[in-house]
């Protein structure tokens, strides 16, 4: 057996593991990037995919919880109005070119967000365009973010509205994570990692997003986002691709 | 309901799918309606406890709803991607050993007193393909079922459950993918041909 073909056959081997996600996420990854050159490995895959979709259907019927609906519809519908905010605005041009300084190092929040202040700012709700942070009346405020220039496209923007104890991400012209990989917002509480969040999302196809943080931001030095494997991890595995200063 | 929202419920998931990306929230409540029961149904399974189950849920469709653009239609039905949603949300969760904590003596019975509820048409066609997927599973030998239940409703690696079985690695692998060859065989052999 040739080194090739011994190793196609590890490969094979992982298969069904591969496909009833018991493979840990690196692994999966690896995985998921041999299937696109293996044309063997990916007639298989399709083949035994019929037998890993049709187990979800052994689970005993349930009916889901009347208030969950009630629970999930509430942030949708609020994220919705957002985002139909944010889109009326998504055609602004951006802020001069020698006023935006997107730069971030590592995965630990950078002290000190005086560059931030002069990041443009995506309007939400129809207000006119403003820098820096942004005090509302009713009590909220609008923090921009600081995004990674080498991955973020020209015109990316981001902010993170602060508003009676909910926080709510919003961006225009993101960049798609990498395939198979979801963003995942993070709590930075200064402790040696930031906290995880539920919120896994990705930008729709014209690179907006809206998503709301879950849990308090009280003492919060910030928020951040990385790309992750589908379901989150628990620690960052990549690079922030924004990071918004709260404290 | 108005006539628009009426409109939306004669449209396939694959067309809803196409409005849910572009932030129609009431594509999404459809999307919701027509899946949650299946998925609630397979994270219950999963992570054994009713509260958690619907973390996993309200986390697995607010993921929908914001990367309803990552639906890929030639890789499948809507209902296979929004599972594949769940299942990974769910193994996320049982790794993170959040759930275990959270079992409740209490969540025992709950298939019973949910399946005591009226019994809707789809309702009964969601039992009889349970019943059709569990009979396939029987008929797996006992070591080929036990890795898949382990790995796909426990949320377990390979290595952990070549750990708990005391078996080498290689042969829980192979294991599930015979297994699955052997699951595929006998749910294509028993699938009733369209008259």
């Amino acid at each position: 057996m040739t080194t090739t073909a011994r190793e196609h056959q590890e490969w094979s081997d992982s298969l069904g593991a591969w496909l009833l996600g018991a493979l840990p996420d690196d692994e999966a990854a690896d995985f998921s990037a041999h299937l696109e050159h293996c044309p063997v490995c990916k007639e298989d895959a399709a083949n035994l995919q019929v037998a890993a979709d049709a187990l979800p259907a052994s689970a005993p019927p349930l009916p889901a919880p009347s208030h969950l609906k009630a629970r999930i519809m509430a942030v949708v519908e609020r994220e919705a109005q957002l985002l139909a905010a944010a889109g009326s605005e998504a055609d602004r041009p951006p802020a001069p070119a020698g006023r935006r300084r997107w730069s971030f190092g590592g995965l630990s929040l950078r002290p000190g967000f005086a560059l931030a202040a002069t990041c443009a700012l995506l309007v939400v709700g129809g207000v006119a365009a403003l820098v820096g942070e942004q005090a509302f009346k009713d009590g909220g405020r609008t923090v921009p973010a600081t995004l990674a220039s080498e991955r973020a496209a020209p015109g990316a923007r981001a902010e993170l509205r602060i508003d009676a104890g909910h926080a709510t991400l919003t961006g225009t012209k993101l960049p798609a994570p990498p395939q198979g990989r979801v963003y995942e917002v993070w709590i930075d509480r200064g402790g040696r990692n930031p906290e995880p969040t539920s919120a896994l999302f990705s930008p729709r196809s014209d690179g907006s997003a809206s998503v709301a943080v879950p849990g308090s931001l009280k003492g919060a030095r910030g928020v951040m986002v990385t790309d992750e494997p589908p379901g989150g991890s628990s620690i960052p595995t990549r690079e922030p691709l924004l990071t918004v200063s709260t404290s | 309901m108005s006539d628009s929202a009426q409109d939306l419920r004669t449209l396939a998931d694959e067309d809803l799918m196409g409005l849910l990306s572009r932030g129609e929230a009431r594509a999404f409540e459809l999307i919701y309606e027509r899946h949650s029961g299946p998925a609630f149904s397979l994270a219950y399974r999963m992570v054994g406890a009713r509260g958690s189950a619907e973390d996993v849920v309200q986390e697995a469709f607010l993921s929908i709803w914001r990367s309803g653009a990552r639906y890929d239609r030639t890789r499948g039905s809507v209902r296979t991607w929004v599972l594949g949603i769940v299942h990974h949300r769910a193994i996320d969760a049982l790794r993170r050993a959040v759930v275990h904590d959270r079992r409740r003596a209490g969540d025992e019975g709950i298939e019973e007193r949910f399946e005591a509820r009226e019994r809707t048409e789809v309702e009964v066609a969601r039992r009889d393909e349970a019943k059709h997927v569990r009979a396939a599973m029987d008929t797996l030998p006992s070591e080929q079922c036990q890795v898949i239940e382990l790995a796909y409703f426990g949320g377990f690696t390979h290595t952990e459950i070549a750990s708990m079985l005391e078996t080498p690695v290689g042969t829980v692998k192979g294991r599930m993918r015979l297994g699955l060859e052997k699951l595929r065989n006998q749910l294509l052999a028993h699938v009733v041909p369209a008259s």
